[in-house]
């Protein structure tokens, strides 16, 4: 039905011109991996050349184990009807990354917010420390290291009744003797 | 003496079915909770049979909605609210999260249990509550004020350090104008 022409003549493109990874997902969806230092060569590619104009999401992943971030930039062709996703690593450490609300204005916001939740530096943006939380003193809240249910229970007061919060899957199975499917165990709190 | 404490009586009997028949509700609304206030107030519902109605400033109301979620940080606007309100006052809590943080009870920025900060006179629970829900608590809160015993603005006045404690302990940064009520 579909051939993934224009997903692979895109793929092509990006990956010629700057040497780097990246696969084909599925119809409409490509994405590519980059170094750190390229990723707003291949934005500003993307956006002048080939007609990325929109840059629709910018998030950020934590792996812990990898000791890495993860920086996804989604953008989007209304021509092309295409949605590219940028990936690159950066250290988790000393997170600092490229500032690109030169490109797109709206990358600030999410720029701001990843600041404030992970941490990341971006040098040259401007804005408020604070954005989204007040008169935060703990780790940036998002990471992974951050232990939101003891920071919640140390800080607010719980309702008797509330603390032991059962799991609503065990108690059903309990009380109605049904059987745990086997792809449930791995959820349960038990 | 005894005449005194009858016409006494009958003075706070027409005060509070005064107070009762009008509601005025400060147009605050947190959280999601706020969708189901057009739906009380518009023709099908109607709570303006029960002199329930939107006032549009702190000193213009006598109840305060928290409709849903408290973040840490509306915590500090409503609590401004509440103190800029006029007596008598009402708290009216508004689906699970206020009482015991609902769905975010384990959040690192809402917080748990809205009466460690403001004293409230009822809960609706529910999530959402309906319109029938949401009356059903109004017209709680109408017998509470008949029988004379929704006072929770004497009451927060009285344990003001117990409340600013219990808040002070979120709101760090605080620069807040005192009020002497």
């Amino acid at each position: 039905m579909n051939d993934l022409v224009k997903e692979n003549k895109l793929l092509d493109t990006v990956i010629n011109s700057f040497k780097i990874e990246g696969k084909v997902i599925r119809d409409c969806r490509v994405e590519v991996y980059a170094d750190k230092n390229t990723v707003s060569s291949i934005l500003l590619f993307a956006k002048n050349q080939l007609g990325y104009i929109h840059l629709a999401h910018m998030t950020c992943v934590d792996w812990i184990d990898q000791g890495e971030y993860e920086m996804i930039y989604t953008i989007y062709s209304p021509v092309d009807k295409i949605t590219l996703f940028v990936k690159t690593r950066i250290d988790r450490e000393n997170p600092v990354m490229e500032n690109i609300d030169t490109i797109w204005d709206q990358a600030n916001t999410y720029e701001r917010e990843m600041r404030e939740m992970f941490g990341i530096e971006f040098p040259g943006l401007i804005g408020e420390h604070d954005f989204i939380l007040e008169d935060w003193d703990q780790i940036p809240p998002m990471r992974k290291e951050f232990d939101t249910h003891k920071y919640a229970a140390e800080t607010f007061f719980t309702r008797p009744g509330r603390e032991d919060a059962k799991d609503v899957r065990d108690e059903i199975n309990k009380r109605s003797g049904a059987k745990v499917p086997e792809f449930a165990k791995k959820y349960s709190r038990e | 003496m005894e005449n005194d404490k009858n016409s006494q009586k009958i003075v706070d009997y027409i005060q509070n079915f005064a107070r009762k028949h009008s509601l005025f509700v400060l147009a605050y609304g947190t959280g999601c909770g706020a969708i189901e206030i057009p739906a009380t107030m518009t023709s099908r519902y109607d709570a303006e049979r029960f002199g329930i109605r939107g006032a549009a400033t702190p000193r213009q109301a006598d109840v305060l909605l928290i409709t849903g979620y408290l973040s840490t940080k509306t915590l500090k606007r409503v609590i401004r609210v509440y103190e800029q309100m006029q007596e008598p006052k009402y708290v009216i809590g508004f689906g699970s999260c206020t009482i015991n943080g609902g769905m975010y009870y384990d959040s690192y920025n809402t917080i748990n249990g809205l009466d460690q900060y403001l004293p409230v006179d009822v809960y609706i629970n529910g999530c959402m509550p309906r319109p029938e829900a949401v009356i059903s608590g109004f017209v709680k809160l109408q017998e509470l004020i008949m029988a004379g015993r929704a006072n929770n603005g004497e009451k927060y006045r009285e344990n003001l350090e117990h409340y600013r404690t219990n808040q002070k302990k979120i709101i760090k940064n605080w620069k807040m104008p005192d009020y002497n009520w």
